[in-house]
């Protein structure tokens, strides 16, 4: 009897303490103040507007005003009451929306089921609630959809910090003391409002690429307006202005993805199999898709056209070709797969899946979004280099995709499970060609990227950079040829986007 | 000793492995925790085998085929043991060895050691009143891992990678003819599991490696006999068990150890002690999935055998 009380005690003690189940679901980080405002920031070059300017928005009244008294007796209030948002948004609220574009990438990152009869169905922009919905958020989609929406930012804080100088409309709690701030952003001037800019520009672009969202994406911005002024950091004024400048802007950057061949990069299976046979004719091989039923395209075989940020000539980045399968090149590339699937050691198999970023998750792009986050605050960097930081990795990153994809659908090169007879892996094998692997291209882009913004960070950014890479070749699903091509791909393109970088005003 | 404690020894190890079965990994269960104990002292050792596949699964609750894993099969090579600590209170200890495989796709299956479980169960009360025996026992269990393999290779995965502690309370009615109803409810409370990635989706998105595996409420029903003077034992179980949170498999997505995964089995369960061989039993049990929640629909066989003796400290 005793034995089995003290048993019960242990199970009962066991169950108790194993009940903490509060995992983050967002990153935490302590608030900062801006050290440097960076006031020249309005003099940057931005990535499409023609200039700071090119978004009009209205004199603001002068702080004595009885209309602006009103507006600061307003934010007492508000204060008083609370922020709606319980902190959520922090001293800093573009690293909030990049982690909502994160999580709706891997909420939409999902693969068409097939039908019935074996077919299969495509998302329809037109109907994006019919299953399947759309978007599919696949790397090359998502990638796109952090560019433009962080490039419409960093436009967005130039144009918000050349107002910003241009009024020189002191913080709320600098006009009146009894306002005490939730954050404060020391001698930053106040308008426009540069976190309701963020909201609406993250807003409209993200409510364009996930059309089933709009409504989620309006609630986070009007929380966002709601929780800038409960904070004590802007007046109402500040806001309407803020989100008016970041509509303005968020239009110029959804006009250039209306028309930057986005829409036809997936190919109807006819023009998918021309390219096939183009591949085949020309190298003697071609990609196929190995899941059953057969899907008759891969993803976005025409991705390689799309509009490049900063990269004039998509085919000086392309690579050589890659060894033909017959070759002994070849030969040494496929045994070291099936060395390596057959004798997996636990840090491999470890390294292939903390790198898979596949189906359901944020794809590669949003990894190193999230590093990118990660040091942002680690640097405490203010708004426009945070949005300066997001806007050029990503185009940096857009721009491997594209160069990426342009080298898989001209070379259209078979994935190891084809190639390797009985080959069976730790990794779904994706769908699309293998020449040159994704997660190396776009790691290898936002690393440099990183690495120029970041330079203490190097040696880390580089590693994780090739544990990405060779990620792929411990999961089974590319050649080590894939991944060092993609790494050199992902370099020069990551080269063309940083001279623009040391060119835009801010170093 | 006589031969009716003998069975009732046996039968107790059997259904014992499939308790520590059951309680390291509900959803691969086959039969049921019993009310039966073993004599103080006494010792049971029972390997046993199963072979459990499905074509079809529930992703959510659509019922769904996935060519690209054709047939899934898991092979469990299962060693248990039990002892009498008492009469009244025994002990259980189970370590199964498992193999993986599709018959479709490309993906490699998955082999090894899976969990140790541990598991007591205890006697309160034990009476006869109205024509009937009625026996009422509680267990608790409590099982982990003990190999690194990956809870997040689903549906390939050894198991949930989880600790879990649970807690059963058996109920026994049995007629003098032989013929017995039992009834268990159970409660299966997981830890957590470690994913070899820090970002996953589960409804959200969760910044960590850490997996919440959901808890689970059992609750099943069996029906059974003892015929030909104790040498066959027939039995039909159903089983019910229901996660008390967790997310759907999303469409077209692979399961993960967060899922909600609920489902019900019936069991048919046939025992029988051969005459030859003193302290032997074999048993085979057939289970089916018949309805679920992210899980298989699996039709799982069974076939093992339990030898029985007494420490040499208690001669009778």
């Amino acid at each position: 009897m005793k034995i089995y009380r003290i048993i019960a005690v242990i199970f009962v003690f066991g169950t108790f303490l194993s009940c903490d189940k509060d995992l983050p679901t967002g990153i935490r980080y302590d608030n900062y103040t801006f050290d440097n405002p960076d006031s020249k920031g309005g003099t940057w070059k931005p990535v499409l507007l023609a200039s700071a300017d090119q978004i009009a928005i209205p004199q603001p009244e002068d702080i004595s005003s009885a209309a602006y008294k009103t507006e600061l007796e307003n934010i007492k209030n508000a204060i008083k009451e609370g922020d709606p948002a319980n902190g959520y948004w922090g001293s800093n609220p573009i690293l909030r929306w990049n982690e909502i574009a994160r999580e709706l990438a891997a909420k939409y990152n999902l693969t068409p089921a097939p039908n019935a009869d074996g077919t299969y169905p495509a998302p329809n922009p037109a109907q994006p609630g019919v299953y399947p919905y759309f978007p599919f958020a696949h790397p090359p989609y998502t990638a796109r959809a952090l560019a433009y929406m962080s490039a419409a930012q960093f436009d967005g804080m130039i144009a918000a910090w050349h107002y910003k100088y241009k009024y020189n409309r002191p913080a709320p709690h600098l006009t009146d003391s009894a306002i005490r701030p939730l954050y404060d952003h020391g001698s930053l001037p106040s308008y426009p409002s540069d976190g309701a800019v963020i909201g609406a520009i993250s807003r409209e672009i993200l409510s364009a690429m996930f059309p089933l969202e709009k409504e989620y994406l309006k609630s986070k911005s009007e929380e966002l307006k709601k929780s800038l002024v409960a904070s004590g950091v802007n007046a109402e004024s500040d806001i309407i202005a803020g989100d008016s400048l970041g509509r303005g802007i968020a239009k110029i950057f959804l006009k250039r993805a209306s028309t930057d061949g986005m829409s036809k990069a997936q190919t109807p299976k006819a023009v998918s199999d021309s390219i096939a046979n183009a591949a085949f004719s020309k190298f003697g091989w071609q990609w196929t898709n190995m899941e059953t039923p057969q899907r008759p395209v891969g993803i976005a075989p025409f991705y390689g056209k799309l509009k490049t940020w900063n990269i004039p000539d998509i085919t000086t980045i392309r690579p050589l070709p890659p060894p033909h399968p017959n070759s002994e090149e070849f030969k040494k590339a496929a045994d070291e797969l099936v060395q390596i699937q057959n004798n997996l050691t636990h840090e491999q198999r470890k390294i292939a899946n903390w790198w898979s970023d596949g189906l359901g998750t944020y794809t590669p792009p949003g990894h190193w979004n999230r590093f990118a986050t990660d040091f942002i605050v680690k640097y405490k960097l203010n708004p426009i280099r945070s949005a300066r930081v997001y806007a050029y990795m990503n185009m940096a990153i857009h721009d491997a995709g594209i160069s990426c994809w342009d080298a898989k659908y001209y070379y259209h090169y078979p994935r190891p499970i084809q190639l390797i007879d009985q080959f069976k892996t730790i990794l779904g094998t994706p769908n699309f060609p293998s020449y040159t692997s994704g997660h190396s291209t776009f790691s290898a882009a936002a690393a440099a990227v990183l690495t120029y913004m970041f330079p203490a960070e190097k040696n880390q950014v580089d590693q994780w950079a090739k544990e990405a890479s060779d990620s792929r070749i411990y999961g089974g699903i590319h050649f080590r040829f894939d991944c060092e091509a993609g790494l050199l791909q992902g370099k020069k393109v990551a080269d063309l986007c940083i001279n623009e970088a040391v060119k835009d005003g801010a170093d | 000793m006589n031969i009716s404690s003998i069975m009732h020894c046996r039968r107790t190890i059997a259904t014992g492995c499939a308790l520590v079965c059951l309680l390291a990994s509900g959803v691969y269960a086959q039969t049921p925790a019993d009310a039966l104990l073993m004599k103080g002292k006494e010792i049971c050792i029972a390997p046993f085998y199963t072979h459990d596949t499905w074509n079809k699964y529930w992703e959510g609750s659509l019922l769904r085929e996935n060519q690209n894993i054709g047939q899934l099969t898991r092979n469990t090579y299962s060693l248990m043991l039990g002892y009498g600590i008492t009469d009244r209170l025994n002990a259980f200890v189970n370590l199964p060895y498992i193999r993986t495989s599709a018959s479709g796709g490309q993906m490699k299956g998955a082999k090894g050691i899976q969990d140790l479980s541990l598991a007591l169960k205890y006697s309160f009360l034990l009476r006869e009143s109205m024509g009937f025996q009625w026996n009422i026992l509680g267990t608790v269990g409590y099982s982990v891992p003990v190999s690194s393999y990956l809870s997040d290779y689903m549906p390939f995965s050894l198991g949930l990678g989880t600790s879990e502690y649970s807690g059963r309370m058996i109920l026994e009615a049995r007629h003098k003819t032989n013929i017995y109803f039992r009834g268990t409810t159970g409660y299966m409370h997981r830890t957590t599991t470690r994913a070899e990635r820090d970002y996953y989706y589960a409804d959200k998105g969760y910044y960590t490696d850490i997996m919440d595996v959901p808890d689970a409420l059992s609750i099943d029903a069996a029906l059974g006999a003892f015929l030909f003077d104790h040498r066959l034992q027939l039995e039909c179980y159903y089983l019910h068990q229901n996660s008390l949170s967790g997310d759907d498999i999303r469409r077209q997505n692979a399961p993960q150890p967060t899922n909600r995964m609920n489902f019900q089995s019936a069991s048919l369960y046939a025992r029988v002690y051969p005459e030859l061989i003193k302290g032997w039993s074999i048993f085979a049990n057939y289970g089916q999935v018949i309805n679920g929640r992210n899980v298989g629909r699996s039709t799982m066989v069974t076939a093992g055998m339990t030898y029985q003796f007494f420490t040499k400290k208690q001669t009778l």
